[in-house]
């Protein structure tokens, strides 16, 4: 009699024993997820606005406006916009913009940046970068560019004194033009 | 084993080919700009007239006769005539006028004295200087050039020996 109570007992406590072992099993799951990547290498190029110069519009993108407003010899200028020279032909005015170039994958150190005009140049107007005077051929601007930092550009517009219609610019009405830019890994 | 050559050259060739292909960004700053004519008015010493004590080639200049008198020794470049009570000393003064971005044939210039002078009695180019209203050296003022308008006073015999005489002349070009 003895022996069969500590049979049931066993019994009992080994019934206990699997319960608790299948509730333990019912809160538990694993799995494995084998996730793949291809790591792409790339470098991209974007506008920032230069504390010295004009805000630009759309900055940190690469596609970004710059307006020098209302431009003159003699007169006032925007903020950002300074006169280096005026002269009986021409005057200059100026403003700076940042470039940023980032790469990643790539063994380069530094990149060539090119520039070149979309159209040609408006009557009466040249425009330059880094004293590169642009065209619609690609003309490069530094060959040592340093990547990830905003790296500083003057842009100038070279606008001739004559009147409209004999050689200077329209006056009065805003004049837009395109330069395009590339940056290209050394 | 031919097969497996071919395809390893193939491999490599495109290995090298994607080396070869330079990393490239591009962007576009689209630039815009108003262009306005303007003009601008600068003083310069003339050759035959008193040179300007400061200010030359700007548009903020100081004319100095030093000492005058109606009959004692006069410096260079003064040009003197007297009345029966009053003596007039004279200098030539150049004013430039420069333009740019306009079709403007010729400007206006006129002057006005700073200050009320009820003694002395101030000329621009020959026109009479007072500070109530401007008045209209030339109408016709030549673009691009040195043009001669002389400064004159003339003082009263009345005036006592070392009175200062000093105002300020205001010119405006406005372009026709």
């Amino acid at each position: 009699m003895l022996s069969k109570h500590k049979t049931i007992r066993v019994l009992a406590m080994m019934a206990l024993l699997l319960a608790a072992a299948s509730a333990v099993a019912q809160t538990t799951a694993t799995g494995v997820i084998n996730g793949t990547l291809v790591n792409k290498n790339g470098i991209s190029l974007q506008f920032d606005t230069d504390p010295a110069g004009v805000t630009l519009g759309a900055a940190g993108t690469n596609a970004a406006t710059a307006n020098f407003g209302i431009v003159s010899a003699f007169g006032p200028l925007s903020a950002g916009v300074t006169r280096p020279s005026v002269t009986a032909a021409s005057y200059t005015v100026r403003t700076i913009f940042d470039v940023q170039v980032i790469q990643g994958g790539l063994n380069s150190t530094t990149y060539t940046l090119a520039a070149n005009l979309a159209a040609a140049a408006p009557t009466g107007f040249n425009y330059k970068v880094d004293a590169v005077t642009l065209t619609t051929a690609s003309q490069t601007l530094q060959t040592n560019g340093a990547y990830s930092t905003a790296v500083p550009h003057n842009l100038d517009l070279v606008i001739s004194t004559a009147a409209p219609g004999a050689g200077g610019p329209a006056v009065g009405t805003p004049i837009t033009t395109t330069i395009n830019f590339t940056a290209t890994a050394n | 084993m031919k097969k497996v050559m071919l395809l390893t050259i193939f491999a490599a060739l495109m290995l090298i080919s994607s080396a070869a292909v330079a990393q490239t960004a591009t962007g576009t700053l689209t630039v815009t700009a108003t262009v306005n004519g303007s003009i601008q008015l600068v003083f310069n010493s003339d050759a035959a007239g008193v040179a300007l004590s400061s200010g030359a080639g700007t548009n903020t200049a100081t004319l100095a006769f030093g000492n005058v008198s109606a009959f004692g020794a006069i410096s260079a470049g003064i040009v003197r005539s007297t009345t029966a009570t009053t003596f007039t000393v004279s200098s030539a003064v150049d004013v430039l006028v420069s333009k740019t971005n306009s079709a403007s044939a010729n400007y206006t210039l006129k002057a006005q004295l700073g200050a009320a002078d009820a003694v002395n009695t101030w000329q621009v180019g020959g026109t009479t200087v007072t500070n109530a209203a401007q008045s209209t050296v030339t109408a016709t003022g030549a673009y691009a050039a040195n043009s001669n308008f002389p400064v004159a006073i003339t003082v009263p015999f009345t005036t006592a020996s070392g009175t200062l005489i000093s105002n300020t002349i205001n010119y405006t070009a406005t372009a026709n």
